[in-house]
């Protein structure tokens, strides 16, 4: 037998594979669950409702300062657990300062905490600014020149920092090797931002209505922009899902599949569009219970996105015909 | 490579004397045990080429590994169970498996046809983790190597989906992350990585990177020749250090499709998503602010 011919009749007439090794995963899923999904939520939130402040106090005029105070507060109040809920997730917490300690452009991750820290302290230099307005406002003084500038400038920096936050995290998802996410890596990130801008919107109009709040020509403004967000939102949502193609299993089928479907496309978009369609045909004393139940229903509608990208990814990463599907 | 060293070794050109002497002592450099200067920064990059077609599966490398780099057991989840399905008891390349044989088993005429590969981490030209890591824990060393610094790392667990191999991974009980340092410590001490000392067969040969490459597509060309039509070279930018990841520096010689062996064939780096990934959401965040312009202005 010559040397060609044992090799012939050793190893090469092996059958061509079934693709793949056992149905073990080729790249590794990540770790993140509730905590990510929280702070996803939380985060989108906090940076959203400062863009909607920014865009109030800029172009709102005099009737827009009512809502951007809410919407001030509420950006600070959904930022307080985020910095809890990542340094929870982390491995070893108390070495959450070591992601200071460098910076890394190819990192969404690393900019994302620089970001994540501009974007903390700007929020709480522009809720003590509220928070001095509110007092200067009971002893009718109102604040002078300076104080406006720098009302100002907080407001274009929080806006700024504000898109940011709650823009970077669909690109940090999208730069990875998970199938789910870094296929359409052009349409998560907007997915992200449009899903942050719609919990923004919704969560500051829930208090508006709740707590009462004059209405005003500003709060016409905010339906339209929620309105116009969720919409540009179910659309992605839509969108992405069919760009991905077969890759698109995990939130497609199952349970993940039902989230998406019934829970943020259903309730969370579908359902608050037709509630606010119907409001003007709604009795004068449904119309606030009936704005509530539909920010209250975006807002879960947000956080069942976040769920199904996160756990999807999850599941995408799980399955090796996934990864040879991208990889070829 | 110069002669006066005396015979240069038949596979990765590392006299084999001084990589077995533990006791060696001189500086590292003063010898240039590689025919590489192991501590000036114009070093060229080390690492290793792995033949699937020589590997017997005896596993010595992932014992060594283990050993050297004391390393928990890995099946303690599973209580030190068997995987039943093949001798492959280890499954994945892990926080504390970062040699990993595997056993493809596969009908062929004769009943079954054996293709074994040692997997290891492929110290990426351009690597995912090391793009991802936000405290700078993992670095590339003089080596070429890619190395988690075990006491920068603070567990946030981004490099792990961001490796397009399936290599770091969160560890259970210390909460870090973990991959193969291609002996780190053992490079600055002028020894080979234990995992290519422990090979018996020269499946796991370790050497300067671009005559590993030079070696590995010979081989692949002389398996061809003896009629291993199946044979390829994975680890350049055609095949495994594709899509901007630039080649990788642990090589890898498949007598089999690379997925057999559970590679991906075409990786992408996935830090080439950002652009497109920021640039859309950028251009969404500008359609926002003209909406609430447009908007405003109408209502004002």
């Amino acid at each position: 037998m010559t040397p060609q011919e044992r090799a012939r009749s050793t190893i090469s007439h092996v059958q061509p594979s079934q693709r793949g090794y056992y149905d073990i995963p080729v790249i590794h899923g990540p770790h993140w669950k509730w905590l990510i999904i929280g702070y996803f939520y939380f985060g989108g939130i906090a940076g959203a409702s400062a863009v909607i402040a920014a865009f109030l106090r800029l172009l709102g005029g005099k009737s827009g300062a009512p809502l951007a105070r809410i919407a001030t507060y509420i950006s600070f109040l959904a930022l307080v657990p985020c910095p809890v809920l990542l340094i929870l997730d982390l491995g070893r917490p108390t070495r959450f300062f070591h992601m200071l300690r460098t910076f890394r452009v190819t990192s969404p991750m690393s900019i994302g905490t620089w970001g994540l820290t501009t974007f903390g302290g700007i929020s709480a230099l522009a809720t003590g600014l509220q928070l001095l307005d509110d007092r200067l406002a009971c002893s009718r003084e109102r604040p002078g020149g300076v104080w406006r500038g720098v009302g100002t400038g907080l407001s274009l920096l929080g806006g700024l920092s504000g898109f940011f936050v709650a823009g970077y995290t669909g690109v940090l998802l999208a730069a990875t090797a998970v199938p789910l996410w870094s296929k359409r890596p052009a349409l998560l990130g907007p997915l992200f931002l449009s899903s942050a801008m719609t919990s923004g919107a919704a969560a500051i109009s829930a208090v508006a209505w709740i707590s009462q709040c004059k209405e005003s020509g500003a709060h016409e403004q905010l339906r339209a922009l929620e309105t116009l967000s969720t919409v540009t939102e179910a659309s992605l949502l839509v969108t992405w899902i069919m760009a991905l193609g077969s890759t698109a299993k995990p939130i497609a089928e199952g349970h993940l599949g039902a989230v998406a479907r019934h829970g943020a496309v259903g309730a969370g978009m579908a359902l608050p569009l037709t509630i606010g369609a119907l409001s003007p045909y709604l009795p004068q004393r449904l119309r606030r219970p009936a704005a509530v139940l539909s920010a209250a229903l975006t807002l879960a509608g947000v956080f069942a996105v976040r769920y199904a990208v996160v756990m999807g990814g999850r599941q995408s990463a799980d399955d090796p015909s996934a990864t040879f599907d991208m990889t070829g | 490579m110069t002669s006066d060293r005396g015979p240069v070794p038949s596979m990765i050109g590392i006299p084999s004397k001084q990589l077995n002497d533990p006791l060696r002592t001189s500086r590292p450099g003063e010898n240039d045990p590689y025919g590489v200067d192991l501590v000036s920064q114009t070093l060229s990059a080390v690492g290793f080429l792995t033949d699937a077609t020589i590997c017997i599966g005896c596993k010595a490398c992932e014992v060594a590994c283990k050993q050297w780099n004391q390393l928990p057991a890995d099946s303690q989840a599973s209580n030190f169970a068997m995987t039943g399905f093949s001798y492959d008891n280890t499954v994945d390349l892990g926080a504390s498996t970062w040699r990993h044989v595997a056993f493809v088993e596969r009908p062929s005429r004769d009943g079954i046809a054996w293709l074994m590969l040692s997997d290891v981490c492929k110290h990426c030209v351009h690597a995912g983790c090391l793009d991802a890591c936000p405290t700078g824990a993992i670095i590339r060393t003089e080596f070429g190597s890619v190395v988690i610094q075990d006491d920068i790392c603070n567990g946030c667990g981004y490099c792990v989906p961001a490796c397009p191999f399936g290599v770091p991974q969160l560890s259970h009980s210390d909460g870090g992350s973990h991959k193969c340092t291609l002996c780190y410590d053992r490079l600055r001490g002028g020894l080979a990585p234990a995992c290519a000392t422990a090979c018996p067969t020269g499946s796991i040969r370790f050497g300067a990177v671009e005559e590993l490459r030079g070696a590995g597509r010979e081989r692949v060309a002389t398996l061809k020749a003896q009629g291993l039509d199946d044979a390829r070279f994975y680890g350049d930018d055609e095949m495994g250090g594709s899509g901007g990841i630039g080649g990788l520096n642990a090589m890898f010689v498949l007598n089999g499709p690379p997925d057999a062996f559970n590679l991906p064939a075409r990786p992408r780096l996935p830090r080439l998503n950002i652009a497109p990934s920021a640039a859309a959401t950028l251009v969404a965040a500008a359609g926002y602010c003209l909406a609430a312009a447009f908007s405003f202005r109408r209502h004002r």
